[in-house]
């Protein structure tokens, strides 16, 4: 009887299964949480960040670049084509550091974990706004790391790493962030 | 019987039925709770909760072993409030509950109270008591909200962690002091949770140091035997600790943290006489006492080096009338992160471990000697190889070590794994792993049944069975082959399989011997009027034995709101005696593991800041414990009316009302049953 019990819940659980892969389509549109804020802060913080002049490549865009692994999934999207600035936001995913020309803002990957400090040296005087979400990557000489505190998302910024890459923050972006000396 | 599976029935439909309705919701709902984050303000985004998904895959992509986190989230959700309930959700570890202090815990098999084969730490501490190579899990605890992660490493983790890593390591981490900054308190009671509470506070004390404080308590009901009268295993205890993070520089972070802790847990157990009534159950009281401090000093060399240092000082204090023990460990350990060339990594360190007892002891349980010291020193050397970037990669490493049991234990293994692309990564492993005596292996004597007199022929005395320790007894010995695949067809979806042979020599066997007359010493059967006769069984290694199996973990993000987690487990067991063996016992290890068990839990956030998990666990039966299959459904629901509180109510084990996990092995304690309970819980955040 238990036999046949446990047969009835497998096949159900099976069904289900089933059922929701079918509508694969519809959920692969969404995804984790975490990411979508994370994308909403870096748009945000465009706001608050002044590059100089010099460092873009032309006057109608600002170029997100991801290397490593994309974690944003199709997140990243709705960011992408926003304008800040009179700029619009493009989103771009770079192989290798060699192409990070045009990126006015480069978040580092945690797959790139092995190969911040050699990402970090490359870029640091380059104008280029760094982001991660690894432990010590401020402090390691990247501009704004995202940590997490109590569930929530939080930031670190490191002040001195933004001025050797000649960005200007706002206080009202320092003010709310954790300051890595 | 019959109204019983109707029920169970009625409630597995109705979970279906939920499920198909939360389904249909999704696609109802789909695209009404969709809000444009990138419209609200930094303020805003920092105060939204978001739960961290993606460092589980990341960390997990990274082992070339078969592991499984268990995040505060999954343990918040769940409704356990005991870390033991916890582990049930992770695939290849046998979780059962003997009576309501008591359990049985194990990774791939070979389960019981007093498993041996299972490494615990609790934030780098080792839990693990050499007294018997297991864990008084009763002694296990802490503020559960401050628990970051439970990482648990199945298979051998010996060539890292040293012997008795055999079949598995768990790792129970806590945050961080920085991550648990303010108040944070609970209170609960319900049906077998009869109370608790708990209270944390974080603060910072300058801009580098950040630290917490926690108490808590709790009492749990007492369980019911099989025949449904009501037993004696209520079970308190209440502890206290702190955490201390300082980071002065950029590269040097110290920790200091410590816990103490005070229980009392009930048992019911048989006692045995040599004079009548010969044997008498009685209701005895576990009194515990647990205390530590650890410090830990992690400085930074390079990006890719590291030193980290740690020591800790651990004493245990526990007390009932069969044995009473008081245990001191002093720990330190070393490692140390070397790049080797440019694509490869060299893990070294090096270990010292001082640990003494000292034991009273009882009629049934007598250590020779009463009290001892032992020393432990360690060694490991780990190289991480890139065979080729970013698709191969070997990782070689053994550990040495010298213990006074057995003396210098060599457990080497070498691990490969291969990303053919991006989010797919496939691994196998070979390692040797020992399992070194335990105290009570090498110098107890257990005193069990007593048959009374003219059991064994007419007018023969008393005669009392009696296990006994060796000095020969040596290390069990585990060569394991596994592999593994892992894969993220989508960033929603996760997929963990793997698979593993076991090959065990020199497992232990409790060989019989001949027949002894106590307390003259004279042969069996010429004893003196006055004498007993002993049965004996002595402490050897005459039996091998295969495990193998398949562990299986999917993690499904189908919609922001609703993620469903699935686990299954299969394993077999085949234990052989040697030809000369005598043991009579020890190969029912084959039946008192489940071959089959399955999980499933579904998490949804079902809107009005209302959430719904429900768990469904199924577990085979034991054959050589006569412990029949179960179902059990697990539910919570979660309610936030404002930001910083919560409010929850749990159901455990909703479809009976009480079912056996687990009967106990060597010393004869009575096993309870697990019963049906729900409580209510509130926690605010201030």
């Amino acid at each position: 009887m238990l036999n046949y019990l446990v047969k009835r819940i497998s096949l159900t659980v099976i069904v289900m299964f089933t059922g929701l892969l079918m509508t694969d389509v519809h959920a692969e549109s969404r995804s984790s949480q975490e990411y979508k804020v994370k994308s909403a802060f870096i748009y945000n913080f465009t706001k608050f960040i002044e590059w100089p002049a010099e460092s873009f490549t032309d006057d109608t865009t600002i170029n997100f670049c991801i290397i490593g692994d994309n974690p944003f999934g199709d997140d990243i999207q709705t960011i992408k084509g926003k304008t800040v600035k009179e700029r619009e936001l493009t989103v771009r995913q770079i192989k290798s550091i060699e192409d990070t020309g045009e990126c006015n803002i480069l978040f580092v990957s945690s797959s790139e974990k092995k190969n911040v400090s050699a990402i970090l040296e490359q870029i640091k005087e380059k104008h280029i706004l760094s982001i991660a979400d690894m432990d010590g990557f401020a402090r390691r000489g990247g501009i704004i790391n995202f940590i997490m505190m109590n569930n929530k998302i939080h930031f670190e910024i490191n002040v001195k790493a933004s001025k050797l890459a000649g960005i200007q923050i706002s206080s009202k972006l320092l003010k709310l962030a954790q300051i890595i000396e | 019987m019959e109204n019983r599976l109707t029920k169970f029935t009625t409630i597995l439909f109705s979970t279906s039925l939920i499920f198909c309705l939360l389904f249909l919701l999704v696609h109802a709902h789909a695209d009404q709770d969709q809000i444009d984050l990138t419209s609200l303000s930094l303020e805003e985004l920092m105060n939204i909760e978001v739960t961290s998904v993606s460092k589980k895959p990341q960390k997990l992509s990274d082992a070339a072993a078969a592991i499984f986190v268990i995040t505060q989230e999954d343990i918040r959700r769940s409704g356990v409030t005991n870390i033991m309930d916890a582990l049930r959700m992770v695939p290849g570890l046998e979780v059962a509950r003997i009576d309501a202090s008591i359990w049985a815990i194990s990774s791939r098999g070979l389960n019981g109270r007093f498993s041996n084969k299972l490494l615990v730490l609790m934030d780098g501490r080792s839990i693990y008591t050499p007294l018997f190579s297991g864990v008084y899990w009763d002694m296990q605890d802490t503020m559960i909200e401050d628990i970051d992660r439970i990482e648990v490493i199945r298979g051998p983790g010996a060539s890292l962690w040293g012997a008795n890593a055999v079949n598995g390591v768990i790792n129970i981490i806590t945050k961080r002091s920085g991550e648990t900054q303010g108040g944070l308190a609970t209170a609960g009671a319900g049906t077998e949770e009869q109370g608790f509470a708990g209270f944390r506070y974080g603060a910072k004390a300058g801009e580098h140091l950040s630290y917490r404080l926690y108490g808590k308590y709790f009492k749990r009901d007492d369980a019911v035997f099989a025949s449904g009268d009501k037993a004696a295993d209520q079970w308190h205890a209440g502890r206290g600790g702190f955490r201390l993070d300082w980071d002065p520089g950029s590269n040097d972070s110290y920790t200091l943290q410590g816990d103490i802790s005070d229980g009392e847990a009930g048992e019911t157990a048989r006692e045995h006489f040599l004079t009548p009534p010969y044997s008498r159950i009685s209701n005895n009281e576990n009194d515990f006492k647990g205390g530590n401090i650890l410090g830990r000093w992690t400085h930074t060399l390079s990006e890719s080096s590291d030193l980290a240092l740690q020591v800790y000082y651990d004493v245990t204090k526990r007390d009932n009338p069969i044995i009473g023990i008081k245990r001191d460990t002093i720990d330190i350990d070393l490692q140390h992160r070397v790049p080797l060339a440019e694509k490869h990594e060299v893990i070294w360190g090096l270990g010292y471990r001082y640990t003494k007892d000292s034991i009273e002891n009882s009629d049934s349980l007598i250590f020779t000697p009463a009290s001892r010291d032992d020393e432990l020193f360690s060694a490991f050397l780990q190289a991480d190889i890139t065979l080729v970037d970013n698709r191969l990669y070997l990782t070689l490493g053994s550990k040495f070590e010298e213990n006074d049991y057995t003396g210098f234990e060599v457990q080497p293994s070498g691990r490969i794994m291969w990303t053919p692309k991006e989010k797919v990564s496939v691994w196998s492993s070979v390692s040797r792993a020992v399992r070194t005596p335990s105290r009570a292996e090498h110098d107890a004597r257990i005193n069990q049944a007593v048959l009374p007199p003219g059991s064994l022929y007419m007018f023969s005395p008393a005669a009392q069975t009696a296990l006994f320790a060796s000095d020969d007894f040596e290390s069990e010995e585990l060569i394991a082959y596994e592999t593994g695949i892992r894969f993220w067809p989508h960033h929603y979806l996760s997929m963990d399989i793997a698979a593993f042979y076991n090959d065990y020599d020199r497992m232990r066997t409790f060989e019989t011997g001949s027949m002894l007359c106590e307390p003259s010493g004279s042969t069996f059967p010429a004893c003196l009027p006055t004498d007993h006769v002993v049965i004996p069984s002595t402490a050897d290694n005459k039996m091998q034995g295969e495990t193998y199996g398949v562990e299986l973990a999917s993690d499904w993000k189908i919609l922001d709101w609703w993620n469903i987690r699935a686990a299954y487990t299969y394993l077999q067991i085949q234990m052989h005696l040697d030809e000369d063996s005598t043991d009579t016992t020890s190969e029912s290890a084959e039946g008192e593991s489940p071959h089959n068990q399955f999980s499933l839990r579904s998490s949804a956030d079902i809107g009005m800041d209302v959430d719904l998990d429900l768990w469904v666990r199924y577990v085979d039966n034991l054959k050589t414990q006569d412990v029949d299959k179960y179902i059990t459904l697990d539910a919570r629901l979660g309610w936030k009316p404002v930001q910083n509180l919560e409010l929850s109510l749990t159901g455990q084990n909703l479809l009976d009302s009480q079912h056996p996990e687990f009967n106990p092995e060597i010393v004869d304690v009575i096993p309870t049953e697990v019963q049906r309970s729900v409580y209510g819980k509130i926690t605010w955040e201030f």
